[in-house]
C-alpha cells in the first residue's frame, strides 16, 4: 500500500508553543491589516459599476481614460481584459450614470469606437450594505450554530476548539486578502464560509479521533491521547486536503475570472484550514483544559 | 464477511437510475426558437408553419408542430422582428428541445442555466419611498385646504415637509364640532391641534400603517405594469418577482444589450398636452427675462433649445390615454405614435380643440423632472379620440408606444443593483466550468488510483455517481446552474473523495493492527460512519447559513454545495460499500488492493 505518511509519530503537543507562536503571529498581522488597510470590497459590498467592453478594434488604455476624463469622470479605472480588445471599467455610483443611463453614457463618450458591453455589474449603495450585513449575519449564525452542534455532539471543550480553530481560519484568509489588497466581493465571502465548513471537517475528524481514544487508551496521558489522534488521522487530512486542493488548482487555471477570487479565496483557506485542524484545533483542547474521563 | 442488505442494493439501483435519466435531458441540444399561434384558437396549423417558413427570407434550423427553431439567438431575434410586422399571429421566443416524448412525459428537463452562462440581465428594481409620502402628503395637504376653506376657517400660512403638514390658523379658536368632523374626516391621519403663543396650529401627519399600504398598493400596480412592458420587450421566460416590501426582480435571459430594458423599465415617462400662450417673441422675450411674460403660462424647453410658453392648464395626460402604437405618419412618412385617448380624455381634447382652431398645441415629453417639449402644430379641425404625434425617431416611437400601453408606473422605480452578461461571455463561463471540472476530476481519479488501487477506482465510480446525482437533481427541480454553483460542484469533486478516504485509512489501519481482510472492510465502513456524518452534518451547517445569504453569487454555490454533501454521504456510505461487498463478499481474501 502506498502511503504518505508511514508510522509517523509526530510529537505535536511537545512543540506546541511553536504553531501557536506562528498562528498569533499571523493573526495579529491580520487584525493590524484589517484596521490599518481595511479591504477592497467588490462593488459587492461598496457599490458602482463594473463594465466589461469588447471593441471591435484594439484600444489603449490611455484613450479610453481620456475618453473619460473629457467626459468630467475621473474617479475611473480601466485595465486591459486579456486582450488588448477587451477593457474592464470600474466606475464609482454617480447621478450621471443613473439619470442618462449608462450604457447611453457609454455609447456617449466612445461614439468613435463600435463595442458591445459583455458584461456590466451594478450594485447601489444601500444594497451593498445590505449584502455586507447578511453575509456578517452568515457567517455568525454559522459559527454559532456549529459551536452549538459540536457542543451538542461531543462536549463543550470541543465546541470552543472547533470555533477556536474556525476563527483562526477566517482571521487569517481574510487578512491574505486585506494585505495584498485583494477584491473582497460576495463570491469570496462565499469561499470563506465553505472554508469554515472544510476546515471544520477536518478538526471533527481529529476531534472523533480524540474522543474514541481518550476512552481506549487508558495508560495514555492527554497530551499523548491528543498527539497519537492526530497522527492517527494525518494522512486522512493531507489527502483529503490534496484532492481538494487539486480541483481548486484547476479553477484557478481554466475557472475564468469569474472565479477566480473565489478560487484564491479557497486555496488560501484550505492551506490554513489544514494546518489548523492539524495545529491549533487539538493544541487549543488542551489549553482549554481537556481532562481524561473518569475511571469508572 | 455478513451479507450486505439486498435493499441496499435496490436503494443504490434505483437511486443511479433516477440520476442517469434524469441528466439525459442534457445530451440533447436546445435551440432558440418561436412558438406560433393565431388569435382564435391558439392553434396553427403545419400548413401555415411552412407557409410562413417559405414566405419569408430568415435562415433557421428547423421546425417542429407550432415552432420554428434557430441555431442562433441572433437568428432567432432577427426573424422575430421580421414576423413581428405580420399581426395575424401571435409570437412568443421560447427554447426548443429535442429530447424524446418519454422524458417530457416523466417532466425530464435539461438543467436551467443562469443568466452568467446564458447570457442576460438581472435588474432589481426599488420603488421611490419618498415618492409614495409626497404625493400622499400633497394629496392630504390639498384636501385640508378644501376642508378649512368649506368650513371657513383661514388659515395664514402652510408648511409641508412630505411628512407632516402645518396649518397656521388666523381663526383664534377652532369649536370642538369642526375639530370632531374633521379627525373623522381625516381618520388615515393623525390630526392634531397645538397652540404656541397665541397661534393655533394645525399638523396632520401620514400614519405609518397608511403609507405602507400605499407603498404596497403601488408595489401591485408596478408589477403589474413592469409585466406588460417586459412582455413587450420580446423576451422568452423573463422572471418578474416581487422582492421584499419595495422591490422587483426583474430577469430577462438572452437580452444582448441591457440599454432599451433600462430606458423602458423604469421609466415614468408619460406624454402630456397643453396649449401655447402668447407669440414667439413673448417666448424669447421671457427666456431672456427668466419669467414668463404672459399670464397663467410656464416656460418650456423645446427639443432644440428654445424656449415656449405653454398654458397652465393641461388638455390631457398619459393617464387619460386608453391605447398607442407606433408607426408611420401616412403623408410625411415620418416616425409617429398614434394615440387613442379615454372617453373622459376625448371630450375635453374636442371641447378644447374646437374652441382653438388655428392656435397650437404642444405635445410635452414628461419624466420625473424632466419636461421637453416634442411637438407643436397648430390645430387645423376639431378632434377627440384619435390623433397622432411626430416629432421623435422611430425608436423613440416604438419605446412612446410601450410605455403610453402599458400605463405609468404609480411611483417611480430605479435599478439598485444590475447584472448584465453578454452571451459569448456566458458561454466562455460554461467552457471555463467544464474545463476546470475535467481537469480536476482527471487529477483527483489519478491520485486515487495510484493512492488506493482497487478502491480508488471504486470511489472513483462513486465519484461519477456524484456527478449524475448533483446533474439529475439540480434538472430534476429545475434549480438555476450558474458558474458559481459549478464552483460549488467542483469542490464536492475534491471533497466527495473525502468520505471515501476516511473510511479507505479505517481499512488501512484495520488490516496493520493485523484484522482479516474481511473483517477490516466491516469495521472500516462501521468506525468511520459516526465520523463521516458528523464531519458532513456541520459542514452542512456551513453550506445552510450560506443558502440563508440567498444571493445570486452564494446562494448558487450552496446549493450545489448542499446536493453535493448529501450524495457524497449517499455514495460513500451506501454505495461504495454496495461495489466493495459484490467484489468481495463470500470470499476468502488474501489481502485488500488498497
Amino acid at each position: 500500500m502506498l502511503r504518505l505518511i508511514k508510522n509517523m509519530d509526530i510529537r505535536f503537543m511537545a512543540i506546541r508553543k511553536i504553531p501557536i507562536f506562528i498562528s498569533s503571529l499571523l493573526i495579529v498581522i491580520s487584525l493590524l491589516s484589517f484596521v490599518l488597510k481595511g479591504f477592497n470590497f467588490g462593488i459587492d459590498f461598496s457599490s458602482g459599476y463594473i463594465v466589461q467592453l469588447k471593441f471591435d478594434d484594439q484600444v489603449s488604455i490611455v484613450n479610453i481614460e481620456k475618453n473619460f476624463s473629457e467626459a468630467n469622470i475621473d474617479d475611473v479605472t480601466v485595465q486591459l481584459y486579456g486582450s488588448s480588445k477587451d477593457v474592464l471599467i470600474k466606475l464609482k455610483d454617480e447621478e450621471i450614470f443613473k439619470k442618462n443611463n449608462i450604457n447611453n453614457f457609454m455609447n456617449n463618450i466612445f461614439s468613435d469606437k463600435s463595442f458591445t458591453i459583455s458584461k456590466l455589474e451594478y450594485v447601489g449603495a444601500q444594497v451593498g450594505s445590505e449584502l455586507r450585513e447578511k453575509g456578517e449575519w452568515a457567517m455568525l449564525i454559522a459559527l454559532f450554530s456549529i459551536l452549538i452542534y459540536v457542543a451538542l455532539r461531543f462536549e463543550v471543550i470541543y465546541g470552543l476548539g472547533a470555533i477556536t480553530a474556525l476563527v483562526h481560519d477566517v482571521i487569517i484568509t481574510l487578512g491574505v486578502f486585506s494585505i495584498f489588497g485583494l477584491t473582497f466581493d460576495l463570491s469570496v465571502l462565499a469561499a470563506v464560509l465553505a472554508v469554515i465548513g472544510y476546515s471544520l471537517n477536518d478538526s471533527i475528524v481529529v476531534f472523533d479521533r480524540i474522543r474514541e481514544n481518550n476512552i481506549i487508551m487508558r495508560k495514555l496521558s492527554i497530551l499523548d491521547v491528543l498527539d497519537k489522534s492526530i497522527n492517527q488521522t494525518l494522512s486522512r487530512t493531507l489527502v483529503t486536503s490534496l484532492t481538494t486542493l487539486f480541483v481548486i488548482i484547476s479553477l484557478l487555471i481554466f475557472g475564468g475570472d469569474a472565479v477566480r477570487n473565489f478560487s484564491i479565496a479557497m486555496f488560501i483557506g484550505i492551506i490554513v484550514g489544514t494546518y489548523s485542524s492539524i495545529f491549533v484545533a487539538s493544541t487549543s483542547l488542551s489549553y482549554f483544559g481537556i481532562q481524561r474521563p473518569e475511571e469508572n | 464477511m455478513s451479507r450486505y442488505p439486498l435493499w441496499k442494493y435496490i436503494l443504490v439501483i434505483l437511486v443511479m437510475a433516477y440520476s442517469v435519466i434524469y441528466t439525459l435531458p442534457n445530451f440533447y441540444d436546445t435551440y432558440p426558437s418561436i412558438n406560433i399561434t393565431n388569435y382564435e384558437n391558439r392553434q396553427i396549423s403545419t400548413d401555415e408553419i411552412t407557409n410562413i417558413v417559405s414566405n419569408n427570407s430568415f435562415s433557421y434550423m428547423g421546425t417542429n408542430g407550432n415552432s420554428i427553431y434557430f441555431k442562433s439567438i441572433d437568428d432567432q431575434l432577427n426573424a422575430y422582428n421580421i414576423l413581428s410586422s405580420n399581426k395575424k399571429f401571435i409570437y412568443t421566443l421560447s427554447n426548443y428541445n429535442q429530447i424524446p416524448s418519454w422524458l417530457h412525459a416523466i417532466n425530464a428537463q435539461p438543467v436551467s442555466l443562469g443568466l452568467d452562462l446564458k447570457g442576460g440581465v438581472h435588474f432589481l428594481l426599488q420603488i421611490d419611498t419618498e415618492n409614495v409620502k409626497k404625493s400622499r402628503a400633497n394629496q392630504l395637504e390639498s384636501n385640508l385646504r378644501n376642508f378649512l376653506i368649506d368650513n371657513g376657517i383661514r388659515y395664514s400660512n402652510v408648511q409641508n415637509n412630505n411628512n407632516e403638514v402645518k396649518f397656521s390658523l388666523v381663526n383664534k379658536n377652532l369649536n370642538e364640532e369642526t375639530l370632531s368632523v374633521l379627525s373623522d374626516t381625516f381618520s388615515d391621519y393623525d390630526v392634531t391641534l397645538i397652540r404656541e403663543n397665541e397661534q393655533q396650529n394645525l399638523f396632520a401627519r401620514l400614519s405609518d400603517d397608511s403609507l405602507a399600504d400605499d407603498v404596497k398598493a403601488s408595489m401591485t400596480k408596478n408589477l403589474a405594469i413592469l409585466r406588460s412592458r417586459v412582455d413587450e420587450l420580446g423576451v422568452s421566460q423573463p422572471i418578474i418577482q416581487k422582492q421584499g416590501k419595495d422591490r422587483i426582480i426583474v430577469q430577462l435571459p438572452g437580452l444582448q444589450d441591457s440599454t432599451r430594458a433600462k430606458n423602458i423599465l423604469g421609466s415614468t415617462a408619460t406624454l402630456e398636452f397643453r396649449l401655447t400662450k402668447g407669440t414667439p417673441e413673448d417666448w424669447v422675450a421671457s427666456d431672456t427675462m427668466g419669467a414668463t411674460t404672459v399670464g397663467e403660462s410656464i416656460l418650456y424647453r423645446q427639443k432644440n433649445g428654445s424656449p415656449i410658453l405653454l398654458s397652465r392648464n393641461v388638455i390631457a395626460s398619459g393617464k387619460d390615454i386608453e391605447g398607442a402604437n407606433s408607426g408611420f405618419d401616412s403623408q410625411t412618412n415620418q416616425p409617429a405614435v398614434f394615440v387613442n385617448l379615454s372617453s373622459y380624455g376625448a371630450s375635453n381634447m374636442l371641447e378644447t380643440t374646437s374652441r382653438n382652431i388655428g392656435n397650437r398645441m404642444a405635445v410635452i415629453f414628461v419624466e420625473q423632472d424632466k419636461s421637453e417639449v416634442i411637438n407643436v402644430a397648430t390645430i387645423r379641425e376639431a378632434f377627440s379620440k384619435r390623433f397622432q404625434i411626430t416629432g421623435i425617431d422611430l425608436q423613440e416611437a416604438k419605446d412612446l408606444a410601450i410605455l403610453l400601453r402599458s400605463g405609468s408606473l404609480s411611483a417611480p422605480m430605479s435599478i439598485v443593483e444590475e447584472r448584465t452578461v453578454g452571451p459569448s461571455l456566458g458561454s466562455e463561463n460554461i467552457i471555463s466550468g467544464r474545463d476546470s471540472m475535467i481537469l480536476g476530476m482527471i487529477l483527483v481519479i489519478l491520485f486515487m488510483f495510484i493512492y488506493y488501487k482497487n478502491f480508488g477506482l471504486v470511489a472513483n465510480l462513486a465519484l461519477f455517481a456524484n456527478i449524475l446525482i448533483i446533474t439529475a437533481t439540480l434538472s430534476l427541480f429545475q434549480a438555476t446552474l450558474t458558474l458559481s454553483g459549478i464552483a460549488g460542484i467542483v469542490l464536492t469533486v475534491g471533497m466527495a473523495v473525502d468520505a471515501n478516504v476516511l473510511i479507505y485509512e479505517r481499512i488501512r489501519e484495520e488490516l496493520l493492527n493485523g484484522n482479516s481482510p474481511n473483517a477490516s472492510i466491516v469495521s472500516g465502513y462501521n468506525k468511520a460512519f459516526s465520523t463521516i456524518s458528523d464531519a458532513n452534518i456541520t459542514t452542512l451547517i456551513a453550506a445552510v447559513a450560506l443558502l440563508t445569504i440567498g444571493t445570486g453569487v452564494v446562494k448558487g454555490f450552496a446549493v450545489t454545495l448542499v446536493i453535493g454533501i448529501l450524495s457524497s454521504m449517499f455514495t460513500a456510505i451506501i454505495g461504495t460499500r454496495a461495489v466493495i461487498s459484490i467484489i468481495y463478499e463470500n470470499k476468502s481474501n488474501k489481502g485488500l488492493s488498497i
